[in-house]
């Protein structure tokens, strides 16, 4: 069986960022921390029944701003986890946290209460490009909160930075790299923004700097992060070594992950041959909350064998290091041939390149990883 | 019959024919108000929203005049557009009389001109109606100037309407029956009737809009349909009112419709003659031609599993309509299609619109040619209507394209800007005259420059005011050559045009520039290039595309992420893979439009 991970949905912010397309619910009212715990108690009664006895290696609660719970209600939310499914003893337990300065003053409280990793949303550094973003931090507050993390004795902690943002220039992406250097982080998860469907951002676009310059920027910035020694170990993830994320890494490898909270994915491998599920929880926070438990569960469906070869490959593909043939045996149970034909001809474009060893590794190529999307394409199922 | 008027209404599109139309039908109270809907004649849809007419139709109202009597006045429509001339020559041969409506603001323009000097050629009485007086701009005084010196009518009488508010319209229903002859035509002789139209109805088969000359035809009759001498029992007939309304005879002058069982279009041509099977007339009604399609295109089904679904399709129009023409074509960039002859560049638009709308089938359709004339060198001439089919250049002793003569009449303010077009077509300017305010101009011009852009390059360098009408008048040798482009090299046939040697390079040149822009970057750069033969005259490039990622972590959701990429693999979808290049739609049509500002 896979190694099982756990993902813990906190949907609620103070306010909906426009660009944001999570399932996300900006409060009216108090976070309704005892009821929602409640439910999550319950539903993770309803995933111990799918997980086979597995503990979790790796616990990510993410959201929503999981900082708008207090630290004794993540201290809870932990201990239940520990009481139902069981976490090894090794596990990475990673919380999201908003740079605010209400937030930094709880960080303490959750590495008191378990925490070991945070994941800090700055952003940006840029107080025009933060207003653009309609976040409701500055620059400085990111600042505080980096260092509130390390004062209250984070040693990994990940700062979330976003590029092609309106107004912004490549220097003023490569300038918010280095101040998240400066401030000693050890890990960047890099991203473009972009506008998705859904969102304020997409009803009414803003003005993004045009693709010759996002990509210089994603050049520049991509230069900055080697020289400073981090390694690009995921598409959008640069880490220095023993820093990388293992919640993240086991999506990436197609591991297994429980999933709990409103709206939470979760994708678990069944004993014997029962083949591997997927399902949803109930996205809306009230009645996710009213429902608790197994009846929060939707879209259970078994993944059909094209299914697997696209989902393993969708994830796997995101990695520079890349994967084994054995990894896709063991994690989808088809015969590595079925992905071979595919393979050869985007190495035939130099898009991924075979290494011949004992174990046929594949990896993508720099070029393909830039053209990410045109890899995973070659995978999709054919439309029924 | 001296109380039947049979009459048309020529008019330029959007001088108001079918809203005039339908006053007259209200005013005769051929439908109630609560039937009249927009407007009854136009029924296609197509129709309605180009303000076009396509099929001739036929309304037979009854008004009582005031001198008492009652007369019928049969109302035959004709297409208003220069690709259907023919069909308007027709119809005017059905009629003693015509109406031509001019917009009182806008002035004469060169199709009405056309049809009017068809009209008085056949011995119509033509009289001129100025059309939307209600309108501020509206200057009766100086459009009346133009109806005498332009078309040479007298204009003295000519009365003012506003078909929208209804003033004055009763007025032309006086003069109508005031001025145009009642038929001739010798009721005993044998029975002779002109076939206006046909179309296709589902439940009864071939639906023929008719004139009877001479003699009379009644239900029951075995008729005799006289270029393809097949005879046909009728079944029934009867006239519009506007609605179908059958009868048992109709009597030499009356305008109807016949159904005799006939199953296909071909066998009730346009401008045939109806004649009994015992009893037939001797000749028949002169004019008759079987109608020829000048340009031809091919067009392919995006998705090749449509091809049946489209060859149906095209089966289902050509039902209808006589003048589309189709054979199947294979193209190695394109694959299975059809390559369909059309009377024009309008024709071709309302088939391709139809197709996509009424058959949903996603078509890729190549630039239009014209048909050219190849004289080999063993002497042989054939016809090409199809670049990609051009013998070898070694084959060639020359190539003939075909000559118009187009009549173009343009506000005095415009004509240099419509000289230099004409020119830059290849022009010869045969004629110039000015009437008042406007100047009537005479070019001869290479058909394909037409097909090209010429239509809307005219309007432009008008404003929109300069009109034309054009006559195939003969083929003519010229220095053509073939223009292939070349992708990542590999010779696409679909994107081959046949142009002027003087005009290859410019073309070249801007047909490299536009595809440039239209094909979308691709994993690897794609050279784009033009070429004579062997020999390469422009080139561009489309840079490779330097990324394609969009690298979100949904917290292990991945159903988002999956669709995007099938979205992005939808749009290839819709592009056509030649070698491995992906190519969008609209490349094919590119070719059409370079040149343009």
């Amino acid at each position: 069986m896979p190694p099982l991970a756990l993902y813990v949905h906190l949907p609620w912010c103070e306010r909906k960022c426009p660009y944001c397309d999570f399932n996300s619910h900006a409060l009216d009212a108090p976070v309704p921390e005892a009821d929602y715990l409640q439910a999550l108690s319950a539903d993770l009664a309803a995933e111990q029944h799918h997980t086979a006895g597995r503990p979790v290696t790796s616990i990510f609660i993410g959201g929503g701003t999981p900082s708008l719970f207090s630290p004794r209600a993540i201290g809870e939310i932990l201990e239940a986890i520990d009481g139902t499914l069981g976490m090894s003893t090794d596990v990475e337990i990673t919380l999201e946290a908003n740079p605010g300065s209400a937030e930094a003053t709880r960080f303490a409280g959750y590495h008191a209460a378990g925490v070991n990793r945070l994941s800090i949303g700055v952003q940006s550094f840029n107080d025009h490009h933060l207003k653009a973003l309609g976040r409701i931090h500055d620059g400085r507050e990111a600042c505080n909160a980096i260092e509130a993390a390390r004062r209250a004795g984070f040693e990994r902690i990940n700062g979330d930075l976003m590029f092609g943002l309106p107004g912004q220039n490549p220097e003023q992406a490569v300038a918010d790299i280095d101040t998240l250097l400066e401030l000693g982080l050890y890990h960047v998860s890099h991203y473009e923004l972009t506008l998705e469907p859904n969102t304020v951002f997409h009803a009414r676009p803003p003005e993004l700097p045009d693709p010759d310059t996002r990509w210089e920027m994603q050049l520049a910035c991509r230069e900055r992060l080697e020289r400073a020694g981090l390694q690009r170990y995921e598409i959008s993830a640069w880490a220095s070594p023993g820093q990388a994320c293992r919640h993240n890494l086991n999506y990436w490898r197609f591991g297994d992950y429980a999933a709990i909270g409103a709206g939470a994915h979760g994708k678990l491998t069944l004993p014997g041959e029962a083949g591997v599920w997927r399902y949803h929880k109930h996205r809306i926070p009230q009645r996710y909350m009213a429902l608790a438990g197994e009846a929060a569960r939707n879209g259970w469906r078994r993944l059909a064998a094209e299914d697997l070869r696209f989902e393993f490959m969708l994830n796997a593909l995101r990695l520079p290091e890349g994967f084994d043939e054995s990894l896709f045996r063991e994690r989808t149970g088809l015969d590595p041939s079925c992905i071979r034909g595919e393979l050869a001809a985007l190495a035939k474009d130099g898009l991924m390149e075979c290494l011949e060893d004992d174990i046929r590794r594949w990896r993508p190529t720099g070029r393909g990883l830039d053209l990410l999307n045109e890899l995973q394409g070659r995978f999709l199922p054919e439309a029924a | 019959m001296k109380h039947i008027r049979n009459f048309s209404i020529i008019a330029h599109i959007d001088h108001g024919k079918s809203t005039l139309a339908d006053r007259f039908i209200q005013l005769c109270e051929g439908l109630s108000t609560r039937e009249m809907s927009e407007q009854v004649l136009d029924s296609m849809d197509l129709e309605r929203e180009r303000g076009i007419t396509i099929k001739a139709q036929s309304v037979s109202l009854q008004y009582k005049a005031k001198d008492g009597q009652e007369y019928q006045l049969n109302f035959i429509d004709t297409p208003g557009h220069v690709d259907f001339s023919y069909e308007v020559s027709r119809s005017l041969y059905a009629c003693e009389g015509a109406l031509l409506v001019v917009d009182a603001a806008q002035g004469v323009e060169a199709q009405s001109v056309a049809n009017c000097y068809t009209a008085v050629e056949q011995g119509l009485e033509v009289i001129p109606v100025l059309n939307k007086i209600d309108l501020p701009a509206a200057d009766p005084e100086r459009v009346k100037a133009e109806i005498e010196e332009i078309i040479g009518l007298e204009a003295d009488e000519t009365i003012g309407v506003s078909a929208k508010t209804g003033e004055n319209v009763d007025q032309v229903l006086e003069q109508l029956v005031n001025q145009v002859p009642p038929p001739k035509g010798d009721p005993d002789a044998p029975l002779k009737a002109l076939i206006i139209d046909s179309w296709f109805d589902n439940f009864v088969g071939v639906v023929s809009l008719v004139r009877v000359m001479d003699g009379s035809l009644t239900r029951g009759d075995r008729i005799k349909v006289m270029s393809t001498e097949r005879s046909h029992g009728v079944t029934e007939l009867g006239i519009f009112s506007p609605k179908r309304h059958a009868k048992d005879t109709l009597k030499t002058g009356e305008v109807g419709y016949v159904i005799a069982g006939i199953k296909d279009i071909d066998g009730a041509p346009v401008g045939d003659t109806l004649t009994h099977e015992k009893r037939p007339c001797a000749e028949r009604i002169p004019g008759f031609r079987e109608v020829k399609p000048r340009v031809f295109a091919g067009l392919f089904p995006v998705d090749s599993s449509d091809y049946e679904d489209f060859r149906d399709a095209l089966q289902k129009l050509r039902l209808n309509d006589a003048a589309l023409h189709y054979e199947p074509e294979v193209s190695d960039a394109l694959g299975f299609g059809f390559r369909c002859g059309f009377l024009g560049m309008l024709h071709m638009e309302i088939v391709q619109e139809r197709l996509e709308r009424e058959y949903r089938i996603n078509l890729i359709t190549t630039a239009p040619t014209v048909v050219y004339e190849v004289l080999t060198v063993d002497g042989e001439t054939q016809p090409v209507d199809n670049p990609s089919h051009l013998p070898a250049v070694n084959k060639i002793d020359e190539i003939r394209e075909p000559i118009i003569e187009a009549n173009i009449l343009v506000p005095q303010e415009f004509v240099g800007p419509v000289i230099t077009l004409c020119e830059e077509k290849r022009g010869q300017q045969k004629n110039m005259h000015y009437h008042g305010k406007q100047v009537q101009l005479t070019y001869e011009l290479p058909l394909s420059e037409v097909v090209l852009d010429f239509f809307d390059r005219l309007k432009s360098v008008s404003r929109g005011f300069a009109s034309f009408e054009y006559d195939f008048k003969r083929f003519q040798a010229a220095n053509l050559v073939k223009l292939d482009v070349l992708i990542n090299g590999d010779r696409v046939d679909a994107l081959s045009t046949i142009v002027h040697r003087d005009d290859a390079f410019h073309r070249g040149k801007e047909l490299c520039e536009r595809m440039k822009d239209i094909i979308p970057r691709q994993m690897f750069e794609v050279a784009i290039q033009a070429a004579i033969g062997s020999h390469i005259i422009a080139r561009s490039t489309v840079k490779a595309l330097r990324k394609n990622v969009t690298a979100k972590c949904y917290g292990g959701d991945v159903t988002r992420k999956r669709k995007l990429l099938e979205k992005q693999k939808e749009g290839k979808r819709r592009m056509k893979s030649v070698g491995k290049v992906d190519i969008p739609q609209e490349a094919f049509l590119a070719v059409l439009q370079v040149n343009k500002d």
